[in-house]
């Protein structure tokens, strides 16, 4: 579904992403972890197109999607859940939830997904008039979360979401990723929480500084003593 | 001398100034919600509507319905024009090279209609039908007041609905809070701008038409100071904000308007100065502002 093929992105001159093979298959959960600053961020945003690649190539369903514009690729079907959640602070609920579908013109099944997200997230619901920067942390998360389903993606690009979250809200917000991939949206998942994400996924890149240093099916990683010492603390 | 009609006269003399600086400010407002730009060429289009409306609705008489929408559409015509021609080549980069290209657009303006149009000012002679007087007990008014005061609540009121619950409306306040986040959300950030900018321009030509209407008098540099005055009711209001610029506007009309009439006459030469002396106590008090939220720095 998303490959992408010797990416190098830069800032101004310092390289942030070197050479980076990926591919993420439909259906799947793919894990990019690593520490702060290993380019995880910086990957996402280029599959979005808010980031120009210095060199190499992003296919999404067999096209290169170097030249569109993040309208665009909004339209093909991809998502970004922004990291720190990238809600917009000064508008309700309800108007951050309606922005996730701006794209969309078939305006009964917009009502019908705003339903199925109140449902989903009753919380949300109960605060839909309220701006959203009042919101607390937990329910700010699942409001990116509704936003980025609003859209009806094909592949759902998430930074970090479970950044500042509570232990218990991180265990609700991963069988809640879980079930968006029953639904047949492609997942692709950026963390440094490594052992939520090793949990759920099926395949998983460690990333460290810019480099894609070890990838594999999640399991073989995840039993690796050398990636347990260096990436999982242990 | 200072008796209740002769308050209630003045006072109703700032409201219709109010109601033009209001107008002019909320076009601003909404730029410089988005790209952070003091919109110079907002004073242009002040100029530029007064003279294009003195063409054909003194000159050529043509009917007053007519007029409103040929000027709206000349000025939102020239907003979208600068917009694609100036503005938009330079998004991305620097703010200040915005700044410094609608301060060109304005300078050219300026000396362009110097030229075509010569330096003298011009007697705007306003229709009859817009100069019939009205006499109450406490009050004397022309119907051009009645209408300024009428259209730019008409107006006002529809911008704010327009701002409220329109897609277009709810995606500008978007993009003024965040333009990347906006952007990976669909929206088509440059047709919104564009979109700003041809409202912004159509409203400052219209503005330039009851300039004209109202005061009898236009000449080529009459959008400089009411484009900067109008921009000091965007402060005063608070950045960004939509009903603050309303409520900026409407308290700069009424103090300028006020000051001269109650202060001695020696300080009616002050008028201006005035207009900025409140800028300035308003920004000591509250730094964003009546109505404005507090800005976060951006990087």
């Amino acid at each position: 579904m998303l490959k992408i093929e010797n990416l190098t992105v830069k800032y101004g001159v310092i390289p942030a992403v070197h050479n980076a093979n990926l591919e993420v298959r439909e259906g799947q959960i793919v894990a990019l972890l690593g520490a702060n600053g290993a380019g995880k961020t910086t990957i996402l945003k280029t599959i979005m197109g808010i980031l120009k690649p210095a060199e190499g190539n992003i296919y999404y369903q067999g096209e290169s999607i170097n030249f569109f514009s993040p309208p665009q690729r909004v339209k093909m079907g991809i998502t970004l859940v922004p990291e720190g959640r990238g809600i917009f602070n000064r508008l309700s609920v309800e108007e951050n939830l309606f922005l996730g579908a701006y794209h969309r013109s078939d305006k009964e099944e917009v009502e019908k997904d705003l339903n199925r997200i109140y449902t989903l997230f009753p919380r949300l619901q109960e605060r839909k008039e309220q701006i959203a920067g009042t919101l607390s942390g937990g329910e700010q998360q699942m409001l990116a979360l509704g936003r980025g389903l609003m859209s009806r993606p094909l592949l759902i690009l998430l930074d970090e979401p479970s950044l500042g979250l509570a232990p218990l809200l991180v265990r609700e917000l991963y069988s809640f990723i879980a079930n968006i991939r029953k639904e047949g949206v492609t997942i692709l998942l950026v963390e440094q929480n490594a052992t939520m994400a090793l949990k759920v996924c099926d395949y998983v890149y460690l990333l460290e500084t810019g480099v894609v240093k070890v990838q594999g099916i999640a399991e073989e990683v995840w039993s690796r003593e050398d990636v347990k010492k260096v990436y999982l603390g242990g | 001398m200072f008796s209740l009609g002769y308050l209630l006269q003045q006072t109703m003399n700032g409201v219709v100034l109010g109601c033009i600086y209001a107008l002019l400010a909320l076009g601003m407002t909404v730029v410089y919600g988005i790209l952070r730009l003091i919109n110079f060429a907002h004073g242009a289009l002040i100029t530029l509507g007064a003279f294009f409306t003195y063409f054909i609705l003194v000159r050529l008489g043509i009917p007053l319905v007519a007029t409103i929408f040929l000027v709206l559409g000349f000025g939102g015509l020239m907003g979208l024009v600068l917009d694609i021609v100036a503005y938009r080549k330079l998004r991305g980069g620097p703010e200040v090279a915005l700044l410094i290209t609608s301060l060109g657009f304005y300078t050219f303006i300026e000396n362009f209609m110097k030229m075509v149009v010569s330096p003298q000012p011009y007697a705007f002679k306003t229709p009859s039908y817009l100069t019939t007087i009205f006499r109450t007990s406490f009050l004397t008014f022309r119907t051009i007041d009645l209408f300024i005061i009428g259209a730019s609540i008409a107006i006002m009121w529809c911008f704010h609905l327009f701002i409220k619950k329109t897609k277009m409306g709810i995606a500008m306040r978007a993009i003024a809070e965040n333009l990347e986040v906006a952007s990976i959300m669909g929206i088509e950030i440059n047709r919104v701008i564009s979109v700003a900018f041809v409202l912004g321009s159509a409203l400052a030509a219209f503005t330039g038409f009851m300039w004209g209407a109202k005061y009898g008098q236009i000449s080529y540099d009459m959008g400089f100071l009411t484009g900067v005055k109008a921009f000091v009711a965007v402060v005063v209001g608070g950045v960004g904000s939509v009903p603050g610029a309303m409520v900026g506007g409407v308290i700069l009309g009424l103090a300028e308007i006020l000051s001269t009439a109650f202060l001695p006459t020696y300080f009616s030469e002050y008028r201006d100065g005035i207009v900025f002396a409140i800028l300035i106590l308003v920004l000591l008090v509250r730094p964003s502002g009546i109505m404005g939220v507090k800005e976060e720095v951006r990087v």
